[in-house]
């Protein structure tokens, strides 16, 4: 088998394996082997590939007159938005009443406006670029500190979802890093700019989530 | 940020519910942003309570949003689909009978309006139609003896995203539905009314254009 004949039958020999005689190609082929290595790269991370992204506001807002106009809505019944982020808010003040939840605030806090202030529109010529690339890293001392704080308090008060908060910041960090290291060969890659401040935005959710769970 | 939710299923829903069809939570156990159930908010919204509706866009635009911005790689498009996707959901969620988990139904919905759209711009069966011909450009490579270096290890999200959106549109929805959004070839097959093996035709094709775009974004960065 030539490699040409291997590649043809290459998407059944990742789906299900191949025979014998294709194996023994995939051995003694470098190049092969290494597409096949790729190609199977690819499909593992992309099943990593986060929902990152939120519609703007406005889709809501749409959606919502569409749905008066179509009389899906009971008569009296009105936007909800504005009610729910102040049930959220006063939660939020709740919260941190107890000594965790200030802790956590506070870091969730911390960690969002460093990135603000971090990540903010700079000029070319006003920050030496020895002190852009130090940064960076502080902050992400800085984060795992914060991350084990933020997993042990969801430890103590709900141990069945510390799994979840444990993948969930290591999958953020991992964006949180890919975006970072992006920047850092192009400060000014909007892309990963945007990925970056998305990252963050969940990452702070995750932790005002935690906060809320310590609450009695 | 318009709606903090306090619940780690509704925000991070993909964390325990990765994939549409494969849900391990039952939608009785997610919670609101307002504190009840989907289970109660779904019963709520087929009363038309605003504020139910409202709940489930909240568990469930973070999902159906990116699913439409991956599968048209467009953010004006991925909104407007997003809408209609939810519009159709507050329609027809009388008929929702609990027999798959209601995720999973949302998503096949809102994969439908997404292609629906694709279909009117006819841009998926170009593609589909030229995964039956042999493409000299996507064909098995003639250079094969070259040695090539390994992606493995070397890609980024941010990298992957990109590449994601440029491929073409039928490569692209292909890979989405199976790679990112977890379905199997049968039922991306069945959506977009085609064989398996074109499923899988496509998907092979997109996973090496990817490849292709992956490493070329890798030498422009290391050309830096």
């Amino acid at each position: 088998m030539n490699c040409q004949q291997f590649q043809e039958v290459l998407p059944y020999i990742i789906e299900n394996g191949g025979n014998e005689e294709e194996e023994a190609h995939l051995r003694g082929c470098r190049a092969c082997s290494e597409l096949v290595r790729d190609l199977k790269y690819i499909a593992e991370q992309a099943k990593l590939l986060l929902p990152m992204h939120d519609p703007s506001p406005r889709v809501w807002g749409n959606i919502e007159q569409s749905l008066q106009r179509e009389g899906l809505l009971k008569e009296g019944r009105s936007s909800r938005l504005g009610h729910i982020t102040n049930y959220s808010t006063s939660q939020t003040q709740t919260k941190t009443s107890t000594p965790i939840g200030w802790v956590l605030a506070t870091a969730a806090a911390l960690v969002f406006s460093a990135l603000l202030i971090l990540y903010r529109p700079q000029l070319p010529s006003t920050q030496p670029s020895a002190q852009n690339s130090s940064v960076p890293s502080a902050q992400i001392q800085a984060g795992d500190n914060d991350d084990q704080q933020v997993i042990a308090a969801v430890a103590q008060d709900a141990p069945e979802v510390r799994h979840a908060y444990e993948s969930g910041l290591r999958e953020v960090n991992a964006y949180i890093a890919d975006a970072q290291s992006v920047l850092q060969s192009d400060p000014q890659d909007p892309g990963a700019r945007e990925q970056l401040l998305e990252a963050y935005q969940q990452k702070e959710m995750l932790y005002q989530m935690a906060a809320a769970r310590s609450l009695p | 940020m318009t709606v903090l939710t306090y619940n780690i299923a509704a925000t991070l829903p993909h964390l325990i519910d990765q994939r549409p069809y494969k849900g391990k939570l039952t939608q009785a156990k997610k919670i609101t942003a307002t504190g009840i159930s989907e289970a109660e908010a779904i019963e709520r919204a087929k009363g038309g309570d605003a504020e139910s509706f409202e709940a489930l866009y909240g568990l469930h635009k973070r999902r159906v949003y990116s699913l439409c911005l991956r599968m048209t790689g467009n953010t004006a498009e991925a909104e407007d689909l997003t809408q209609e996707a939810f519009l159709q959901l507050y329609r027809k969620i009388a008929t929702f009978r609990g027999e798959s988990a209601f995720s999973t139904w949302l998503h096949r919905l809102a994969v439908n309006v997404v292609l629906m759209h694709l279909r009117k711009k006819g841009l998926p069966e170009v593609s589909l139609d030229e995964a039956l011909e042999p493409q000299h450009e996507d064909g098995p490579k003639k250079d094969i003896g070259a040695r090539d270096n390994v992606l493995a290890g070397s890609i980024d999200r941010v990298n992957l995203e990109r590449a994601i959106e440029s491929l073409p549109p039928g490569y692209r929805i292909i890979f989405v539905l199976h790679d990112v959004e977890g379905y199997e070839h049968n039922e991306i097959a069945e959506m977009m009314g085609c064989s398996i093996g074109n499923s899988k035709s496509q998907l092979h094709k997109a996973r090496m254009k990817l490849r292709d775009l992956l490493k070329l974004s890798r030498a422009e960065k290391a050309a830096r």
